[in-house]
């Protein structure tokens, strides 16, 4: 292990037990430690879940790519996809407990489960592609399996040819989770009637092609981080980063699309969305789309691939736009009251009626038709210790794991 | 037997009683409110928008046939009673809030922490406590309790409490416009289906497609 590897897993380790610390201090007091409210239900913990599981698509582009498309090349990176893969949605599974009010109760997911609830189908999905990604990821270090960790391994006639075997076979099942993963957790969302600003069919394939772009952008970060940029990688790189830019572009396209359909028609519920996306968040909604853009137009170009520094950069204004488009999936929301009707006798008037928030919240009244959100210190705690549970994870797995190439040890 | 709730406007005077009734009947912790009264179109309850335009609506769970809140519930804590209510189970509810967010009338409330503290934080009197003052369960399930578990979503349950002793809402006996109005809807001749019929009843958002079993009966005349 490096000294960098060793610092990494010191500072991650620590985040991850004050996000601990964080949680058990919100499980005594409640979720009265957020900055939620009845009206604003849902916030950093969820929009997290979206982010994680969007970061969970590696796996799935590498698999399709090397498996059902024949990108041979791709083929050293593809533990490394698969570990991003699974560190990213147990990340996203985890950041949705602390959301929960009463976790100790979750066992009844198992014994009275609603089939008819996406978020059931969430939990199966993303339970099936951890298991997915976790039994690949393991095929894929069979033939390594030996000497000091030979304990790990089944025991098969050839190593290689069985491990080859079965990722081409686990492969298209795996995709299959993959896809699930960000369809379900879009369903989540825009299965909602009750808010327009999430009621469309284009929001699960814009979480697909989000989820491309971005897990992409993951795979290329963690292994310029353990491979560096040299030459023998810059095929690969250059591949990656191709995918990131085309699914970058689909997925501006589709948001677009969908912005431009609601404002063209310009009925009143529209007007209040764009009043918030555009006017309360226009700066954020600039950063959601210039940010990803530049990152994937970046990782586009040669020098920038060969270089660490500037590869860094690209992916990180990649990944940052995304967080903050994942952050924007709540505002545009949660202060559009549904409830709102025109009265009898005032056919111009659009009125709202005010929700009461449930805890005393100085300064504002009790019933609330607009909530400035702002995560509290224990969400952000908490959301940085999750991030920092999928560096330590993937950090130590490279440590004691062949998940790199023999010569990079 | 499918209960459903008439809701006259012409008759409701914007006092504001069944929603304080509403509270105290169920013990709501502060700052949660099941039952809102406000006056459409003016930011200021009781304030007339414009020149002799006034009227009140009242807004409580609707009790959705189609209710969104039950079918995206991951655990079947929200559940209909076999009347049509719409009840949570305070024993089974997760606390996920989805149903908060797919409600599209804004009724149901988190408890964000504990009752006792949230009495505590808004100075309420020290060991004062109102309503209902013991547990419920109906078809052997907890809908009701006085004191409610910290991290759970309650919300109108219709007074479950009182309706299976036979007795009607809180919100009903105490509106002293009696305004409000239950029956059976699956009898075309009860009170509340005559009146609906009749009188050109309307439901709340009925383009999300909800079916509430609670009904407005317009306003005739404007109050100046």
């Amino acid at each position: 292990m490096t000294q960098k590897m060793r610092t990494g897993m010191v500072i991650s380790g620590a985040l991850l037990l004050v996000a601990v610390a964080a949680w058990i201090y919100q499980l005594q007091e409640g979720l009265i430690l957020t900055n939620m409210q009845n009206s604003y239900s849902w916030g950093l913990y969820i929009s997290g879940l979206a982010f994680f599981v969007g970061n969970a698509a590696g796996g799935l582009v590498l698999t399709s790519s090397i498996y059902l498309f024949g990108v041979k090349k791709l083929k050293p990176l593809a533990r490394l996809g698969a570990l991003t893969a699974f560190a990213n949605v147990t990340a996203a599974m985890l950041i949705v407990l602390p959301d929960i009010g009463k976790p100790v109760r979750l066992y009844n997911m198992l014994l009275h489960p609603n089939w008819m609830s996406p978020l059931v189908w969430d939990v199966i999905v993303l339970n099936l592609y951890a298991v997915a990604a976790a039994v690949y990821l393991y095929i894929l270090m069979l033939p390594e399996l030996t000497g000091r960790l030979g304990w790990l391994a089944i025991r098969v006639n050839d190593p290689h040819a069985f491990s080859e075997r079965w990722a081409r076979r686990i492969a298209p099942v795996a995709l299959l989770f993959a896809i699930g993963i960000h369809v379900v957790t879009a369903w989540i969302f825009s299965t909602q009637g009750a808010r327009d600003w999430w009621f469309s069919p284009v929001m699960a394939p814009d979480f697909v092609s989000v989820a491309i772009a971005v897990g992409t952008t993951v795979v290329l970060l963690a292994a310029a981080l353990a491979y560096g940029t040299g030459e023998q990688y810059q095929e690969a790189y250059r591949t990656l980063g191709l995918i990131i830019f085309m699914a970058t572009c689909v997925h501006l396209f589709l948001m677009a699309n969908d912005l431009v359909i609601h404002a063209w028609y310009g009925n009143t519920e529209t007007h209040r969305i764009m009043e918030i996306a555009w006017g309360d968040f226009g700066l954020a909604h600039l950063f959601e789309v210039a940010a990803p853009l530049l990152g994937a137009w970046l990782l586009t170009r040669p020098q920038v691939l060969g270089s660490l520094p500037r590869l860094l950069t690209g992916s990180a204004l990649l990944i940052a736009g995304v967080f903050v488009h994942r952050f924007l999936i709540m505002p545009a929301s949660y202060n559009n009251i549904p409830m709102t009707l025109t009265p009898f006798g005032l056919p111009g008037n659009h009125w709202s009626l005010p929700i009461a928030s449930g805890r005393l919240l100085p300064g504002t009244g009790t019933f609330l038709d607009h909530y400035a959100y702002f995560p509290s210190l224990v969400e952000i705690t908490i959301l940085l210790g999750i991030m920092a549970y999928a560096v330590f994870l993937v950090l130590l797995a490279i440590a004691r794991l062949p998940i790199l190439a023999r010569e990079n040890r | 037997m499918k209960m459903g709730m008439v809701i006259d406007l012409e008759k409701c005077i914007g006092c504001r009683s069944c929603m304080v009734a509403c509270k105290q009947h169920n013990a709501q912790p502060p700052q949660t409110w099941w039952n809102r009264v406000f006056t459409p179109g003016s930011h200021r309850h009781l304030t007339p928008p414009a020149k002799g335009v006034e009227f009140f609506l009242p807004v409580h769970c609707q009790h959705c046939e189609n209710a969104p809140c039950e079918k995206v519930c991951p655990v079947e804590a929200t559940y209909k009673a076999e009347d049509g209510a719409v009840l949570i189970d305070y024993e089974r509810c997760i606390g996920c809030r989805y149903c908060m967010s797919s409600c599209p009338y804004g009724v149901r409330q988190f408890n964000w922490e504990d009752p006792e503290k949230a009495h505590a934080r808004s100075e309420y009197q020290e060991k004062y406590h109102y309503g209902y003052p013991e547990e419920h369960r109906h078809q052997g399930r907890l809908v009701y309790s006085p004191l409610r578990p910290k991290g759970i979503v309650e919300k109108c349950t219709f007074c479950a409490q009182y309706r299976d002793r036979g007795e009607l809402p809180a919100c009903v006996r105490g509106c002293p416009g009696k305004a409000r109005f239950v029956g059976d809807l699956d009898d075309p001749d009860s009170d509340v289906s005559r009146m609906i019929t009749s009188r050109n009843a309307f439901t709340l958002l009925p383009e999300k497609g909800t079916k509430p079993t609670v009904f407005y009966l317009p306003p005739k005349a404007k109050e100046v």
